[in-house]
């Protein structure tokens, strides 16, 4: 029972930790947005899977409050967006790909590393996944510092987020129902916020290339 | 018995450097010189297997020699003797070489003082491991660094090869500055510099000193093994030497420098804390990603050879780290597998880099350059160098069934074991190692498809190459000769690595011989991962070839083969300019690498008068960014020299001038040693 | 198992792997026609395809030397000496302590690497071009296949194969662990880089500048290309072996017993048959790559199977 739980949870994880990799690998707004979709959705039925297993139904709220939200409403959002500014042309990435995804996956060894004494100290099943969601934050961290398109570092920010909610998930069996309806909104104002910036970075520059705000400085 | 081949060997190379000395420029002298060197050659490998049976360390002392320092003092123990076979097998095939290849020599330069060098340098190299105490270990280092670097100036006329030389000596003199300041540290806290007291009293220093010992040992012997970023002078000295010379100065001297590593970091050192063994895995790592990414790019033969040294080098450099490491965690029998799967590395190295360059001097001899895009078609015109050459490359590229596969699978299953270890940064670095060593293999592998592709298959490039002619008897006997110890290396791994096994386990303190060395047909690594049967292997594939070809005869048609010219689209003739050069060939890794290269491709078209449809030439220049040089030695050097200018203003030329600085400073130091206090 | 009857079955387990090869290739190309609306070859056009090579004549170009004519061989009995190593009915292997997983690999790539050189030796620009290419994926490959190959290897405690399935048996439910999954996934992305599949390559393409396997045996004939493309049947079947055998062991016979065999042999084929099924289904969706976004496949490739030594080994 326990051994299909951690199984199961590492499973979740795991599918995480790719999605995240998506961001790193595919180009084009849409592919991005749909691997936050789906990430998303994995990390909701992670949550599920927790709430189930443990014993946590507040969790259940959780798990749909992830889907229903970031899985469906801002990646419908944000295709919208993607939409109305058009086809935006490639905006490389200060990293190129291949590199990206070495870094990412050695971003992932260091969280390995560090999350090792607290793996080791907790009693929980799903501990083993903890690594994997500390990989989730330094990946979508990556991701914000090396990518010059502004969509792609908004996704980046909400892949932090899911991280940080994979770990809390993941470590303490999630923390206070109320304290994460707060990160909810939070969450929400700052990706209400975030858009607005978009919007303005593009009417300023006919571009989402963030490159161009050196230009602001003169 | 001992006593008497150590006698032959130091008397054979003596009389070698003496008839060289006497008549080197006649033909008597230079062959009694060669016969002279292969006598010692032979004579110190059956030293070194005599020695490696086993049994009480041999020793010899002449203390009366130089007696302040201790007196010369030598002394056979397993690890010297598995240095003295390795040596020995590279010594005698390439002096036997070199007594063809330097015929072409005869008249443009000395071969005097060819013959004498070479006779020394492998003196002093042979003497490298049986030295038993510093003063006689530095004698024979800087014997074999000087006459080492009197072999790569031979070709003195060329500008190009006194500038290799000089970076040669500089980096091989301050690797000794390091060593000097090493034994130094050592030697202070030792009642004498006999490496077995020194041994005694690392044992009472404090960890940092030990440290500080460690990491000035890793820079002097660095230098010499060509680690990265100390590597510079071997893509520079290695090609600019005669062929025979790079391959021993590549397949042997370079390994010395592992020999040091081991000598002074196990043996006298006696292991240390995990770090060393890290920092190790880092450096072997960097060096062979380092070196194969480059030899990748290389179109002259011999410093692709060069760079492959610098991989090889760090490949040992892999397994040697990973012993200490292993042995910091308490796992002796992983360290002694993972030093032994080294040992072997560079037994196998020695045989196959020592063949190739071998094979690239033939080439050289035929064709009379170094650059492999004029090359092609050598194939058909050297048919003894063609198959020796293949042999060496497929070794090299570490493939089935021949050593190098051996002695890579090993290098694997050594670090194996490391991802098992429960610190996290230990795992860590042992799956990146394997990753890294994973890459390597594969990048060699087309690194040295290019190098035998290009040079010896399709249509001559050139007019030398069309030209070419085959190497002449001793210098196909040498070639020969090493391709056998390749295959004999690979089908007699068992007991070669039963040797280095026990090499190993005396070095990290195991009873020698563990029993898991023991097997015959199959080997098995201690940590019980893995199992492998290199002689099956081998008579596999063999026999498999030769079903396979008996059974296409019969099951297929009867009709003799029809030759034709290459199918090319409909074109009439075909040239060699249609061919894929040697540049060609590595561009598609050139643009995956490039944030590594740095390339900057310069392109000129040249267009035809009439019309710019037709383009007459193209000339395609591409540069690597070099990062050492740049961003390393330039600003060091440029500081140095920038400092010298400045104590040009003490340098006034006035002799009263030099003699007030005289006065002044033992007034200074008298005034010194009144105020400390000292009687 | 006695040792005879072990040798019996490592003899047996070859030919069948011989005699099965082609026919995965043909079940791929028919699969691929039917999910394109076309009626395709029957399945067993390659065995028709290899007879008639072997009864045609072989040409060979008068620039090209022996090495042109002995790689042939070397290609096919490298890859023919692995299927001897192969876990494909039942385990214990017999020839376990010959070699193992690392063997494999390295055997593939010395027939890589003479396929290499026998595509320079003609002097055609084709060949050169398919010789090169075909090293840089088969060398950047080579840390992927590495690294997931020792997910598992480090699981079971052991590289040999038949001890790795021997281990995966005694846990089933491995199977579908992340590791496992993650590794199976860069091994597939491997496998579709290493036998000239798409999105890397295009098996169907001729004479195209983005060709690679068969740009470097465009010179070949006859016989010498029967062996050529029997080889590389077979090393597509090696890949799908691996997969289908050492992630999903399931149905592998532990005894020598009639029924087990045949119970493993028909659990072998509907493996393969599930496998070709899905790269027909892939090659249909996918458009190739070019040839410089093979180099990021690749390292998505080895991150995957860096994340599942990270979830399988390291975080346990």
């Amino acid at each position: 029972m326990n051994d299909a739980f951690a199984q199961l949870a590492m499973l979740g994880s795991s599918l995480v930790l790719i999605t995240s990799f998506l961001l790193l690998w595919r180009r084009g707004t849409p592919a991005h947005v749909s691997a936050l979709a789906i990430q998303s959705i994995a990390l909701g039925a992670t949550a599920g899977l927790v709430g189930y297993f443990a014993d946590k139904h507040e969790l259940y709220l959780v798990a749909v409050l992830l889907i229903a939200l970031k899985g469906v409403g801002i990646p419908v959002l944000l295709h919208r967006m993607a939409r109305r500014l058009g086809p935006a042309r490639h905006v490389p990435p200060y990293v190129n790909t291949a590199t990206s995804l070495l870094a990412g996956a050695l971003l992932v060894l260091l969280a390995y590393v560090v999350m090792r004494p607290l793996v080791e100290a907790s009693p929980l099943p799903t501990r083993a996944g903890m690594p994997l969601a500390m990989g989730v934050v330094f990946v979508s961290l990556f991701v914000i510092v090396s990518r010059r398109h502004a969509l792609a570092q908004v996704i980046g920010f909400l892949m932090l987020e899911n991280g940080i909610a994979l770990l809390a998930v993941l470590g303490t069996y999630g923390i206070p129902l109320i304290v994460e309806i707060g990160v909810f909104l939070d969450a929400m104002m700052g990706f209400l916020v975030m858009q607005i910036v978009v919007y303005h970075i593009h009417q300023t520059f006919q571009s989402l290339d963030v490159e161009q705000l050196n230009r602001l400085r003169r | 018995m001992t006593d008497l081949l150590f006698a032959v060997m130091v008397g054979g190379y003596a009389a070698g450097a003496a008839a060289a000395g006497v008549w080197g420029q006649e033909r008597g002298g230079h062959t009694a010189s060669a016969a002279g060197a292969i006598v010692g050659a032979i004579a110190g490998l059956l030293l070194g297997l005599s020695g490696s049976a086993g049994g009480a360390a041999h020793h010899w002392a002449a203390l009366d020699v130089a007696a302040v320092a201790g007196g010369v003092v030598l002394r056979l123990d397993v690890l010297a003797a598995f240095f003295l076979v390795l040596i020995g097998v590279v010594a005698a095939p390439a002096v036997l070489y070199g007594a063809g290849y330097v015929a072409g020599y005869a008249g443009r330069y000395s071969l005097r003082g060819l013959g004498v060098a070479l006779n020394l340098f492998l003196l002093a190299t042979s003497l490298v491991p049986l030295a038993g105490n510093v003063m006689t270990f530095l004698l024979a280092w800087e014997g074999m660094s000087l006459a080492s670097y009197f072999l790569v100036l031979t070709d003195h006329e060329d500008p190009e090869t006194v500038r290799a030389g000089t970076w040669y000596l500089g980096m091989t003199q301050v690797g000794l500055a390091f060593l000097l300041g090493a034994f130094l540290f050592l030697g202070a806290a030792a009642p004498s510099l006999d490496f077995a007291d020194l041994s005694a009293a690392a044992a009472e220093l404090d960890p940092a000193a030990r440290g500080l010992v460690f990491v000035l040992a890793v820079l002097g012997f660095g230098s010499k093994a060509g680690l990265v970023p100390l590597h510079v002078w071997l893509p520079r000295a290695h090609p600019a030497a005669p062929s025979h010379v790079s391959a021993l100065m590549s397949g042997v001297m370079i390994t010395l420098g592992i020999y040091g590593l081991l000598r002074v970091g196990f043996d006298v050192l006696g292991g240390g804390p995990a770090w060393w063994g890290a920092l190790l895995i880092g450096l072997g790592a960097a060096s062979a990603l380092v070196g194969v990414l480059y030899a990748l790019m290389e179109d002259d033969i011999k410093r692709l050879l060069a760079y492959s040294t610098v991989e090889n080098a760090g490949l040992i450099t892999l397994g040697v780290g990973a012993g200490f490491l292993f042995q910091a965690l308490d796992l002796p029998r992983a360290a002694a597998l993972a030093v032994a799967a080294a040992l072997y590395h560079a037994l196998n190295h020695a045989a196959f880099k020592g063949l190739l360059f071998l094979g690239a001097g033939s080439i050289l001899h035929a064709t009379g350059t170094r650059n492999m895009n004029r090359y092609g078609g050598l194939i058909r015109r050297m048919p003894w160098t063609a198959p020796c050459m293949l042999l060496g490359t497929v070794a090299i590229a570490g493939l089935p069934p021949l050593n190098g596969f051996m002695s890579e699978w090993l290098l694997f299953q050594a670090l194996l074991p490391g991802v098992a270890v429960a610190s996290p940064v230990v795992a860590v670095l042992m799956v990146l190692a394997l990753g890294v060593l994973a890459l390597t293999a594969g990048l060699a592998a087309a690194a040295f498809a290019k190098a035998f592709g290009i040079s010896f298959l399709a249509l001559p490039r050139s007019d030398a190459a069309a030209a070419a002619h085959e190497a002449s008897v001793t210098m196909r006997a040498g070639m020969v000769a090493l391709a056998a110890a390749c295959v004999l290396l690979a089908a007699g791994a068992l007991p070669a690595l039963a040797a280095a096994g026990a090499v190993a386990s005396t070095l990290v303190g195991l009873a020698p011989h563990p029993p898991t060395f023991a097997l015959w047909l199959s080997f098995q690594t201690p940590a019980g991962l893995a199992r492998m049967s290199p002689p099956a292997v081998i008579a596999g594939l063999a026999v498999g070839l030769g079903l396979v070809w008996l059974l296409v005869r019969a099951v297929s048609s009867r009709r003799p083969v029809r030759l034709a010219a290459t199918w090319g689209c409909g074109r009439v003739g075909q040239s060699p300019r249609m061919e894929y050069t040697a540049t060609a060939f590595a561009e598609p890794l050139r643009r995956v690498f490039s944030a590594i290269y740095r390339p900057t491709e310069d392109v000129t078209v040249d267009h035809h008068p009439e019309s710019r449809y037709f383009v007459q030439a193209i000339a395609y220049r591409a540069r690597l960014l070099p990062w050492f040089e740049h961003y390393l030695y330039e600003p060091v050097l440029g500081r140095v020299r920038r400092w010298g200018r400045r104590t040009l203003l003490l340098q006034s030329g006035s002799i009263h001038a030099y003699l007030a600085y005289v006065v002044g400073a033992l007034v200074l130091l008298l005034g010194a040693l009144l105020v400390s206090g000292a009687p | 198992m006695t040792a005879a009857s072990g040798h019996v079955l490592a003899a047996a387990q070859a030919l069948l792997c011989l005699a099965v090869a082609p026919g995965l290739i043909g079940l791929i190309r028919w699969l691929k026609a039917r999910m394109q609306n076309r009626r395709g070859s029957p399945v067993w056009q390659p065995y028709l395809d290899l007879r008639k090579l072997l009864a045609k004549e072989t040409v060979v170009s008068v620039n090209a030397s022996w090495l042109f004519r002995l790689a042939p061989y070397v290609v096919f009995t490298s890859t023919a000496a692995v299927t001897f190593l192969l876990p494909v009915l039942a385990v214990p292997l017999p020839l376990d302590p010959v070699g193992d997983l690392l063997v494999v690999v390295y055997l593939l790539l010395l027939g890589t690497f003479f396929l290499a050189l026998a595509g320079l030796d003609p002097g055609s620009a084709f060949g050169g071009m398919g010789a090169s290419r075909e090293m840089t994926v088969a060398a950047l490959a080579e840390p992927s296949i590495a690294v997931a190959m020792f997910a598992l290897a480090l699981g079971a405690g052991s590289t040999n194969l038949g001890e790795i399935v021997a281990r995966a048996m005694a846990r089933p439910a491995d199977a579908v662990s992340p590791g496992y999954l993650l590794a199976f996934t860069a091994l597939f992305i491997v496998t579709l880089a290493e036998t000239g599949r798409l999105p890397v390559d295009n098996p169907a393409t001729h004479l195209e500048l983005t060709m690679i396997h068969e740009a470097m045996v465009l010179e070949y004939s006859g016989r010498y290309l029967a062996l050529i493309e029997w080889a590389a049947a077979l090393k597509l079947l090696v890949f799908f072996t691996l997969l289908a055998n050492l992630f999903v062991p399931w149905g592998v016979a532990t005894t020598l017993g009639p029924g087990a065999l045949l119970l493993a042999a028909v659990t072998y084929v509907a493996k393969l048959a599930v496998l070709a099924a899905a790269v027909a289904v892939f090659e249909t969706r996918v458009a190739k790559l070019r040839l410089f976004r093979v180099p990021e496949l690749l390292s998505v490739s080895f991150v995957l199977a860096l994340l599942a030594i990270t979830a399988s080994f390291l975080s346990r």
